[in-house]
This record gives structure tokens, sequence and C-alpha cells, in this order.
């Protein structure tokens, strides 16, 4: 008898703590914001070449949203730079969006000897970065997307190498 | 979401715009920057609407030189910034707009687009200045 409530509690107990995890995952899968928005985006690069996002589907995608008026994006971009030439061969490709001028944005890029593709963006884009989490809609931020296209991480601020590794580990 | 170090301030905050009338001609105009905020004096404009009221803007106070790797030589505000600005075509009893647009970046490592904001202000009809009408909303920022 007693075994029996006792079997009865658990099964209770562990209806409910299903009920609850289902329910928190529900939550948290819905706070997670889509890529699918980005994924839709096409953007003119320096030469004005429109480039579909979605080139990149299925790649580990670190989208930078950065502007040569923003000294702390700039200054983590050689970072940038040199994950990709370590990174680049296992799957994962920086892109960076520019709410700036194309021929500011050019300079900057070929000053950098950057190697990865640098689009420029204008409203559409930082309200997209708003709807993935930017909400004071600031400079720089880091979005890090997953092969299946999951949004594994954004970032407001600069992005420290540490901190990069680290989910580039858990990722890969 | 992993956020920047501290918890920064949004643009309208950071950057607070007022202005006065200090006759039925001047306009004083201020920001207010936060302490650990800046911003850039070539980025910060002024216009008035209408355009009919005839904004003049003098040169804008010297900031503090720095030499930026991009752009050369540039110059920053932080505390307070008060310019005086003159209205040359308003009309006695005409309610203007004035909208100061600026650019700048916290010190914890983030910069904010260019932002738009406006106070409307009411001339007097005669010689006597009234209160501030109140600040504007502020409008989205690429405005």
């Amino acid at each position: 008898m007693g075994h029996r409530i006792r079997s009865t509690i658990l099964l209770a107990v562990a209806g409910a703590l299903a009920l609850a995890g289902g329910i928190w995952l529900a939550v948290w899968d819905q706070a997670k914001p889509s890529s699918d928005a980005l994924f839709a985006l096409q953007l003119p690069d320096t030469a004005g070449v429109k480039q579909p996002l979605s080139q990149w589907r299925g790649k580990v995608v670190v989208v930078n949203f950065w502007a040569t008026w923003c000294e702390p994006c700039r200054e983590e971009m050689p970072e940038f730079v040199r994950a990709q030439t370590e990174l680049g061969p296992r799957g994962v490709q920086f892109v960076g969006i520019a709410v700036d001028q194309a021929d500011r944005v050019g300079r900057f890029a070929k000053e950098l000897n950057l190697n990865y593709p640098a689009l420029i963006g204008g409203y559409d884009a930082m309200e997209l970065s708003r709807a993935l989490g930017n909400v004071l809609v600031a400079l720089p931020f880091t979005v890090v997307i997953d092969r299946h296209g999951r949004v594994v991480q954004t970032h407001l601020g600069p992005m420290r190498p540490q901190q990069l590794r680290s989910i580039m580990k858990d990722i890969l | 979401m992993v956020l920047a170090q501290g918890n920064p301030l949004p643009a309208e905050k950071a950057f607070r715009f007022s202005a006065r009338l200090l006759d039925a001609q001047t306009v004083e105009a201020r920001f207010y920057i936060a302490e650990g905020y800046y911003l850039y004096r070539d980025r910060v404009h002024f216009a008035v609407e209408p355009a009919s009221a005839g904004l003049s803007v003098p040169p804008l106070p010297s900031g503090k030189v720095k030499e930026d790797q991009f752009f050369g030589r540039v110059e920053t505000y932080r505390g307070d910034v008060v310019v005086n600005l003159a209205l040359i075509g308003a009309k006695p009893g005409e309610q203007v707009v004035i909208a100061a647009e600026s650019q700048g970046c916290a010190d914890i490592g983030l910069c904010y687009p260019p932002t738009v904001q406006r106070v409307t202000l009411a001339l007097p009809e005669g010689s006597v200045v009234p209160k501030v009408q109140g600040e504007g909303a502020r409008k989205p920022w690429l405005n």
C-alpha cells in the first residue's frame, strides 16, 4: 500500500516536472530569436552587388553589425579576421553588416585586409538587429548562428577573443 | 543575450537634448551627456521645422581633440554642451520644432547610430518668453 502511494506520488512529481520542463522549454524556445529573417536578407557588398545571406546557410555564421564610425567595432575586427582564417576551413563564415557608407566601408576593409564579406546595411538591417535582441540598436552587435540555423548567441559590445573561442568550441 | 559590461543607456538618455527660448529669436540648445559617454562634435547638427523659421547655427564649441586611426583628428564632447541658436525668420506666435541630431559612444565599448531628438517651442506673441513646451518624442534613428 505504502509502496503504491509512493509510486503515485513519484509519478505525479515526475509528471509535474515534465510539464514544467515542457513549459520552460517552450518559453525558452520562444525567447530565442529566429535566424529566418536574417537569412532572408539580401544586402549589397562594397561593389554594390547584392548578396543573399542564405548563401551561408548550413555554416556556422557569425554576423557582426558594425560601422567605421564605431571605434570599438573597428578594434574587435582584427580578431574576427584571425578567426575567419583559422576557423573558415571548419565551416565558419563571418559576415559583417556595416551601418555605413559603402566607400568608407571599402576603404576600411582594404586597410584591415578583411577576409570576410562586408555588406552595407541600412534601416532594415538595424531593425533586424533589434528583433534579434539589440534593444539599444547600438554597435557592435554580434549574432552567432549554428549549422542548423539556430541563434546560439547574441552579444552587444565588443567580444573578447576568449568568449568567441569558447562559443566556437561549443558548437563546432 | 550577453550584454556589454554595465547597463548601457539608450541613446536619448545617454545624450539627453533640451531646448528653451532665451528671447523671441534665441534658442538655447543643450545636450546633457551622461558620465561615461561622449558625442562627436562633427556629428552634431541642428535643424528647425518649419525651415522658414530660419535657423542660424554658430560654430559649435571646441571639443576634446582625439586622434582617430581611421578618421584622423576628431573632437568629442563630454558633460554638457550648450549652443545658442538664432531663429532669423520665425514669426511671433509661431510654433517651431528644434531637431537635434547627434552621434556618440559609450566608454564601455558601444556606439549609437545618429539619433534625432526634437523639442517643440512656442514663440511669444509679443516680448514675453513662454516656458518650454515639452520635449518631443525621440524619432527613430536615420530620420
